[in-house]
């Protein structure tokens, strides 16, 4: 019974926690510009993270490590010091730009500029970090985050032609604008599958004490949830193609985007679009920040855990609280939410391989992973998938950034 | 397109690959510049069309007015960026379309700035009259891919 409700609360609470400021931003701008034909982005990068989830979970409940703490173990801090850098600088980016998210939210329902409330937030971000454990952080702003299922519910009131929408599963290539068509897709893979998910996901396990016996939760949690939380980045992506495509309104503020749901919803529109806007955002930054304090503890073996009285875990709090800091500095020194956001979701693609390529050979270390090794086509598709996508990133970031 | 300049018997395979080249540099830059007309265009005539939907849900009582002065101070700045942006190219506000585009995009502002203050004063005939001065027609390259 105990492991239903594990279950069905993993389940509820990523589909909750999927949608923040970089998928929704991808997906609108996506659908805008081309119409429903970067669905087949999202759905790849959501298998990807599916599968990279369950792995971190099963790395978590069989060896009883984190992702950040088995490579440190593994490779060496000379060679972890690499991707905790660039994992360093991409998370602090995200926690601004999600920041900058919740901030916007705020603003549409208050015409109060979002630079006002970016403190305001940092601070209560680290007050529900310092005040509460890891079921308040995960399942509470996760079930909070089931706002988000009004973007499915709007692309299911537009009534989307079904098979359009199954042809866009397939790649196919634009008539126009290619190099703005591969950056979106790169953004969309960046979006979706944040390297700090992995260590986030695998420090949950620990957290909530997943073992052995339990890894036919964390597949299922991990399948289940994002496959229905890929659908609710595809509500973003069908909503804003079907209402902002056909009036020829590209989206470069989220003032745009949200009118996407005004057909559907009329006047309950805004404060539904700031409301998944807003949640979306906060939560991811809360999980980001509380993550980068694993990261930082985990590495440096110092005592961690969100369950832990505060005073246990001094060095845990002061790694987050910094990084939170950093991340305000960078806000506050002013910056575009909506740019910012597609910059970061892109170059987390380009340091993807340095996250990805270690824990994938971890996965296949019998000393890790027993005898649940990964399978050869999970290892050769996320292998080739990410360095194909880190690849595409270096190659379509400077082209898009300075005109291709 | 450039002149076409017919090779001469004295003519060496460099001065044909120098010509080829020179032709080349050419024909890009006409195409950078159309591309570049062509792509503020298309972010003008988004942010027509945002003001234009803006409005018209303010006026059907879908957007509240905060939202509404929100929406449209935030386009406002838009169509400023963009107009810095196509001024900072001088080529392009030469170029016949770009002047007519630049001057399009001053009437966009400006009539983006008086409905901002006409929800601010909640006078919808006024907003009814302003929305359909919004200039840029709705545009016919779009064949986006649904």
């Amino acid at each position: 019974m105990g492991a239903i409700v594990d279950l069905v609360l993993g389940v509820v609470t990523s589909i909750g926690g999927f949608v923040e400021v970089g998928s929704i931003s991808t997906a609108a701008q996506a659908g805008s510009e081309f119409g429903y034909q970067l669905i087949w982005a999202i759905a790849i990068a959501t298998a990807m993270l599916a599968m990279l989830t369950e792995m971190s979970g099963r790395l978590a409940a069989v060896s009883r490590r984190t992702v950040a703490a088995a490579v440190r173990e593994r490779f060496g801090i000379h060679f972890q010091l690499v991707p905790l850098t660039a994992e360093l600088l991409i998370d602090t980016l995200l926690i601004t730009a999600e920041i900058g998210g919740a901030a916007i939210a705020i603003k549409l329902l208050t015409d109060v500029g979002f630079e006002w409330w970016l403190l305001p937030l940092a601070l209560l971000i680290w007050m529900l970090l310092w005040l509460s454990g890891f079921a308040v952080i995960e399942y509470g702003l996760g079930l909070l985050g089931l706002i988000t299922l009004a973007f499915v519910i709007s692309a299911w009131q537009l009534h989307p032609d079904v098979t359009d929408i199954g042809r866009s599963f397939l790649p196919t290539t634009p008539n126009h604008h290619y190099t703005r068509y591969a950056f979106l897709a790169v953004s969309i893979v960046g979006a979706t599958i944040s390297p700090y998910l992995l260590n986030f996901f695998s420090s949950g396990a620990i957290e909530e004490k997943l073992t052995e016996s339990k890894l036919w939760v964390n597949t299922a949690t991990a399948y289940l949830g994002m496959c229905f939380g890929g659908v609710v980045s595809m509500g973003v992506l069908v909503t804003s193609a079907m209402v902002l495509q056909p009036r020829h309104i590209l989206v470069d503020s989220y003032e745009q985007a949200a009118l996407m749901f005004v057909p559907v919803f009329g006047r309950y529109a805004i404060p539904l679009f700031a409301g998944a806007l807003g949640i979306g955002c906060f939560g991811a930054a809360v999980e980001l920040t509380v993550n980068t304090g694993y990261t930082f503890s985990q590495v440096f073996n110092w005592t961690w855990g969100a369950n832990k009285p505060r005073r246990d875990c001094a060095r845990f709090v002061t790694a987050f609280t910094l990084v939170l800091l950093m991340a305000l500095a960078v806000a506050l020194i002013g910056f575009d939410p909506l740019r910012l956001t597609m910059l970061s979701v892109a170059l987390t693609v380009v340091i993807m391989p340095l996250v990805v390529l270690p824990f994938l050979v971890l996965m296949n270390d019998r000393k890790y992973v027993k005898e649940h090794t990964s399978g050869v086509i999970a290892n050769g598709v996320l292998a080739m998938l990410t360095i194909v996508g880190g690849i595409l990133a270096v190659v379509v970031i400077p082209l898009e950034m300075f005109g291709g | 397109m450039g002149p076409v300049i017919a090779p001469t018997e004295g003519m060496g395979p460099s001065w044909c690959v120098l010509i080829a080249a020179l032709l080349c540099a050419f024909t890009t830059a006409c195409n950078r510049l159309d591309d570049q007309l062509q792509h503020h265009r298309e972010k003008f005539e988004s942010l027509a069309a945002s003001a234009g939907f803006i409005g018209n849900a303010w006026l059907s009582g879908s957007t509240s007015g905060t939202y509404t002065a929100t929406a449209l101070s935030q386009t406002f700045l838009l169509v400023e960026n963009e107009r810095a942006t196509l001024a900072s190219t001088p080529d392009a506000l030469i170029d016949r379309r770009g002047a007519e585009l630049s001057d399009s995009a001053e009437a966009l502002s400006r009539v983006i700035a008086a409905l901002l203050d006409d929800v601010r004063g909640a006078d919808a005939a006024a907003v009814r009259q302003r929305l359909a001065t919004i200039p840029f027609a709705p545009p016919t390259y779009y064949g986006r891919n649904r």
